[in-house]
């Protein structure tokens, strides 16, 4: 039997299967089935900075912008925020006490003010790691490419100066020099880089003529803009590496790990087929492995990233037009 | 509460109205220029803690200021009363010299004239539904000094009315709390004839108004006055006891309370849980104002200490934030400061009491928000960091919201007050599992009739609301009274 041990967010994992952060990982229930499963780890579901501003925002709705309580709300966020990260915090203990595996906590912001104190919080409570959820997205036609990557660097040098645990961190593919910001994060001390974090996106609704949220879950198709960059940054970073987005069976966790992955981060295909299918994909994966003569996932691992690779330029082409001239539907 | 326009025609038809509108023009009478408040001065006044900042109109002012009013046949000022004074008329009252009348006029409807007429934010309710405000444009009738005017004339003419009280039905109800939403409900209940209590956890009553307002603002003497003016209406006060605790619910039931009204407020302080905010020389604004407001720390032959800084910081922009800094000033602070993450113009205090504030040396780091605080080696505070903000886009309640930026500012304190807001005291909701209480602990009721998930227990004021302005509090209390009573008159076939 194949050993699927690997190490990731700065910990050793007895399989590469992530449990990503989702609603599933929301519910201590879910998460016992994800460990009874065989799930390496699991990453918490965000708490979201943005979630305390909604809830702000339809607190002072509510009152009508009504003068009365002006004072009373004026720094009610705080309390939002106080109350969300003990409720946070008490789902962390109840997690840690219930499974075995390791369990991430994830911190969702989107500034780099005092959400960077939840941190050490998150830590206290027994957390193993720590999980940047960090993006903006730059829409501020205002602000230059290196405003935004000093945004994503001050927050995690600030978060790693204040915990002990390992802290990685989830991103976009949005920055300008994407190779770039992953290696400059990498030299800033994180234990790892999850690539890419999917999110909510707009969609058109023909028949209202309005706009609505686009699809919530990954399609399997999305797989192929993470294993580009696996496969491209995979032992040319001082960090490990995770892949997560289109992931949706054995087949294409496998593949990311071949490009250089440390890990696999999944959370929609448990969508439709419940926290349970972690076994299955497990079992997959291995039988792959031995079919193919792996005996541990560090043998397979990156054997064809970038560095590996025999033909690595199948990576850096992004031009289609041989491609076509030779396709014919 | 519902306006009775019927009930304003027939005021308003009365001779001496119409003839007193016939009096002056109505082009002579917006020609007169809004009276302004006479105030001691600032660099006086900050020498005492007891001595009240805005010193009352004449009554040549007042009549002067009284007869701007056009007495409109639509008088939109009533709907901006959360408990519908009949403003026109005591205004009118003023007008012809009948101040009695006036003082009977706001007594109709308000249990706490003079402390409404002194602290409640009239540029945001009635003034700001002043007909000179929403068609003319101009300065509003200075509806707010000619209620103190009227309450504070009556007071001392030595000849306080008292309302008409039904006769007595026998039937016992009690508030829990005696704030103003509780004195409000027991005002009115116990006009309706009713046998009221007012339970009182504290060694004064007054809730709030005793143990929150400075005495600058509001003197606890004329606090004291309103409610001996209950006291003779028939309203029972019974200190030092905690219901809860004391006696429960069910004790005063089987003693014959056959409804309760909860205006137990919000005296819980609310922190920003930063780093650093448990070292010594933090403390909340209630904690700080009770001290001195109920306790008379400032006063060196009392008892109750209270920590006093050359270096204060308050933490927050309302008027709480505003009481804590003046008082913080009047204790001998050299620097008192107020430190608000948005600009003035967003600040929740009224506009008279930044006003006054300014006056005083008192000094306003607006834009800035505290982060962490640092300690000497005896653990007491010394310095704080504050971080730089900006305005962003208007949030929900129209102003602009607080932006953090990343840059910093250290500043020396010595005393820090956090004046962030309240919560409501947990005792009573933890003591009756069977009432329905919101996830921020406040009690959940019926808005129409102020009525909890227990039939006979209605509640009001900051309990129900988190935190409100007096006079909403008050319009809470009026609210429970005329459900209350009509819960009651078809119990029991009063």
């Amino acid at each position: 039997m194949a050993n699927l041990s690997t190490r990731f967010f700065g910990l050793e994992l007895k399989n590469p299967l992530v449990i990503a952060s989702s609603g599933l990982t929301n519910s201590l229930e879910n998460i016992k089935i994800f460990a009874e499963s065989g799930a390496g780890a699991v990453v918490l579901k965000s708490i979201f900075e943005e979630e305390v501003y909604f809830e702000y925002e339809e607190m002072m709705r509510k009152q009508g912008g009504s003068h009365h309580f002006h004072e009373h709300l004026d720094y009610f966020d705080y309390q939002i925020k106080d109350e969300n990260v003990k409720d946070y915090i008490r789902f962390i203990s109840d997690v840690k006490e219930a499974v075995d595996i390791p369990v991430v906590g994830s911190i969702n912001c989107i500034s780099s003010g005092d959400w960077v104190q939840f941190a050490s919080k998150i830590e206290a409570a027994g957390a193993d790691a720590i999980e940047l959820n960090l993006f903006i997205l730059p829409s501020d036609l205002n602000k230059s490419a290196s405003e935004a990557s000093e945004f994503y660097l001050s927050t995690v040098k600030a978060v790693l100066a204040k915990v002990n645990i390992p802290v990685s961190v989830k991103i976009s593919s949005y920055f300008s020099n994407l190779g770039g910001m992953v290696k400059e994060l990498a030299e800033a001390g994180v234990a790892g880089v999850t690539m890419f974090n999917r999110f909510y996106s707009p969609d058109v609704d023909l028949n209202s003529l309005s706009l609505k949220a686009a699809n919530v879950l990954s399609s399997p198709s999305e797989y192929v803009m993470p294993l580009r960059w696996i496969g491209l940054l995979a032992g040319r970073v001082e960090c490990q590496l995770a892949a997560t987005t289109g992931i949706h069976d054995a087949d294409t966790a496998i593949k990311m790990l071949l490009a250089g992955a440390d890990a696999v981060q999944l959370a929609s295909i448990f969508y439709h087929k419940g926290p349970a299918y972690a076994k299955e994909l497990l079992a997959e994966m291995e039988k792959w492995m031995d079919e193919k003569g792996f005996a541990s996932v560090e043998e397979m691992k990156g054997k064809l990233s970038f560095t590996n690779a025999k033909n690595p330029g199948w990576y850096e082409r992004v031009q289609f037009m041989n491609y076509f001239g030779e396709y014919n539907g | 509460m519902t306006v009775n326009t019927d009930y304003l025609k027939e005021q308003r038809g009365q001779e001496w109205r119409v003839e007193l509108r016939k009096k002056i023009k109505n082009k002579d009478r917006l020609t007169i220029e809004r009276v302004k408040m006479p105030e001691m001065d600032p660099m006086e006044r900050i020498k005492y803690q007891d001595k009240e900042v805005n010193l009352g109109l004449t009554l040549d002012a007042a009549m002067r200021e009284a007869s701007r009013c056009m007495d409109c046949a639509n008088p939109t000022c009533i709907e901006g009363c959360p408990v519908s004074i009949n403003i026109p008329k005591f205004v009118k009252n003023i007008e012809r010299g009948e101040i009695l009348d006036a003082a009977s006029t706001l007594k109709e409807t308000s249990a706490l004239p003079a402390v409404c007429g002194r602290v409640c934010p009239q540029e945001k309710q009635c003034e700001a539904r002043c007909f000179y405000v929403e068609k003319m444009k101009k300065d509003p009738v200075a509806i707010g000094y000619l209620e103190r005017f009227a309450a504070d004339y009556e007071r001392e003419s030595g000849s306080m009315s008292i309302p008409n009280v039904e006769d007595a039905n026998g039937v016992k109800v009690a508030t829990i709390g005696s704030g103003p939403a509780a004195l409000s409900f027991a005002g009115d209940m116990v006009k309706l004839g009713y046998d009221v209590t007012v339970f009182e956890a504290l060694h004064e009553i007054g809730g709030v108004l005793k143990y929150g307002i400075p005495e600058f603002r509001l003197p606890n003497s004329i606090v004291d006055v309103e409610l001996d003016n209950l006291r003779k209406m028939g309203v029972k006060f019974e200190t030092n006891f905690v219901v809860g605790r004391t006696a429960s619910v069910e004790d005063l039931e089987e003693q014959g309370f056959k409804a309760f009204f909860v205006g137990s407020g919000a005296g819980l302080p609310r922190f920003m849980n930063i780093p650093g905010e448990n070292y010594n020389g933090i403390m909340s604004s209630n904690e700080y104002l009770t001290r001195v407001n109920l306790m008379n720390a400032a006063d060196d032959s009392y008892d109750t200490p209270v920590l006093k800084g050359k270096n204060v910081a308050v933490i927050g922009g309302g008027n709480t934030a505003m009481d804590s800094v003046r008082t913080a000033k009047r204790l001998g602070a050299e620097r008192a400061m107020i430190i608000y993450r948005r600009s003035l113009e967003e600040m929740p205090a009224r506009v008279e009491e930044v006003k006054h504030a300014m006056e005083e040396g008192i000094e306003f780091i607006n834009l800035h928000n505290p982060v962490e605080y640092f300690a000497n080696e005896n653990g007491r505070v010394n310095k704080m960091k504050v971080q730089r903000m900006e305005l962003g886009e208007p949030d929900a309640s129209g102003r602009r919201r607080p932006v953090a930026l990343d840059e910093y500012v250290e500043l020396d304190v010595d005393l820090v007050v956090v004046a962030v807001g309240v919560s409501p005291n947990p005792l009573i909701p933890s003591c009756m599992p069977d009432l329905e209480v919101s996830r921020w602990g406040t009690i959940e009721v019926n808005e129409d009739k102020m009525q909890t998930s227990i039939p006979q227990l209605f509640a009001g004021g900051d309990i129900v609301r988190g935190g409100a302005t007096v006079i909403l509090a008050m319009g809470d209390g009026r609210k429970a009274a005329e459900s209350m009573h009509g819960f009651l008159k078809e119990k029991y076939n009063l």
